[in-house]
């Protein structure tokens, strides 16, 4: 008896009727040849799952389960939303990062940032990608930390990222507390993360900015992307008199991890 | 009603790492899958009225992933993109099979695979469903998808240079 490659196929994936896997079964037992071909397919089947169930046993990305449960994209201290990937070394799918930065960013964008019209906000989004604009754009071009008092924005780190371009984390005060990093490139600041951070209410209702706690997220993004240590007051302020010109641009074209 | 759409909730936080898994057979990076993974569990909440009290909701969901998938491919025309990336190109052997170096791993295998073959093998191989259900979710004939699978066990057999078998 002859059994064609999907018949097969089929026992080894359990499909057959138990009529048609008796045959099977008694062709391998008298021909070698239909046994081998059915242990090739059993072998790439084991061969696949050993392949891709490590993930089973990964850790859930905690946006995907707050996703699942509804959790606000930002509600809590520790929540952050990478607006694009870092470490864009791989450029195969810029659109697909600026799909699902928007989906997520639909929330907080369209509440707080760009809620005041368009060319208003702290942030606009320009080309899929998110850009610190009027204050925000101002205060992380020519603020220094030291001089953070009064300021509707505060600077925190100033750093060199691994790309070379320099970056910069920051809090601002919405309708709700934003903490984020922003990058130097071309002349923008691009917005690379942003987080709610942490607040506290105040009498008459006002939120302030939890003095210096940035959210440990952040701080994380930080720790992923810099390059060496953070700015000391001194180089902070000359890589601001140098219109934070970076230098050696993009040389790093290391792979991802 | 809104006691069900928390159940409805957790069981598919519970069903995340088998999306991770199954996303993890479409998109080769990591990052991508877990993006296609919120992305349609985003569109599957929104939708929840659609769900069938008597569906079973991995399918369900492993219909929203895949079609997820698609329209994502389909409006960046990603051929021209993933089958060109240097990862891959670098790992293509000279089918000298004497070279284990040359072996592609299982996943770098898999995205050479046309979309339809490959998840017709993530759904049956990888997820473990039946053909019936695989069918289902592809909206395809049985045939469809056997002929699919068929074709997709084939191409990878050639590309892992597989030994268990033949020489």
């Amino acid at each position: 008896m002859t059994f064609s490659e999907e018949t097969l196929m089929a026992y080894a994936d359990d499909e057959l009727d138990a009529q048609t896997r008796s045959a099977v079964e008694a062709a391998m037992a008298s021909d070698p040849e239909i046994a081998r071909r059915v242990a090739k397919h059993k072998a790439l089947r084991s061969k696949l799952r050993v392949a891709f169930d490590a993930v089973l046993d990964e850790p859930t990305p905690q946006r995907l389960v707050d996703t699942a449960r509804g959790v606000p994209a930002v509600r809590r201290e520790g929540n952050v939303i990478p607006l694009r990937r870092r470490n864009t070394t791989r450029k195969v799918w810029p659109q697909w990062t600026a799909i699902a930065a928007s989906l997520a960013l639909g929330i907080i964008i369209g509440q707080v940032v760009l809620s005041r019209g368009p060319g208003a906000g702290p942030i606009t989004a320009r080309n899929g990608l998110l850009l610190a604009n009027g204050v925000l754009a101002h205060a992380l071009t020519s603020q220094l930390a030291s001089e953070n008092a009064q300021n509707p924005v505060r600077i925190g780190v100033s750093f060199k990222a691994r790309s070379g371009a320099y970056c910069r984390t920051f809090t601002l005060q919405a309708s709700q507390a934003l903490a984020g990093v922003a990058c130097r490139e071309q002349d923008d600041w691009h917005v690379q993360v942003l987080a709610q951070s942490a607040a506290v209410p105040q009498s008459k209702g006002n939120l302030v900015q939890a003095a210096s706690e940035m959210p440990r997220l952040v701080m994380q993004a930080v720790d992923d992307t810099i390059a060496g240590d953070t700015l000391d007051a001194q180089a902070e302020a000359a890589a601001r008199d140098k219109a934070w010109e970076s230098g050696s641009h993009g040389t790093d074209a290391t792979s991802p991890r | 009603m809104h006691a069900s759409l928390e159940q409805l909730r957790e069981r598919i936080v519970d069903l995340l790492p088998r999306l991770r898994r199954f996303a993890r057979t479409l998109a080769r990076n990591p990052h991508d899958a877990d993006d296609l993974v919120q992305i349609a569990v985003e569109r599957a909440l929104s939708r929840s009225d659609q769900l069938r009290a008597d569906a079973s909701l991995s399918s369900w969901m492993f219909g929203i992933l895949r079609n997820a998938w698609i329209d994502e491919t389909r409006t960046r025309g990603r051929r021209n993109q993933v089958f060109a990336p240097e990862e891959l190109g670098e790992n293509v052997g000279d089918d000298s099979s004497s070279s284990h170096a040359d072996v592609l791993s299982v996943q770098d295998a898999l995205a050479r695979l046309p979309d339809e073959q490959r998840i017709a093998v993530g759904l049956v191989l990888v997820e473990g469903l039946s053909y019936k259900e695989a069918a289902e979710i592809m909206g395809v004939p049985l045939g469809t998808l056997t002929s699919r699978l068929a074709r997709g066990r084939e191409a990878l057999q050639g590309l892992l240079a597989d030994t268990t078998g033949a020489q």
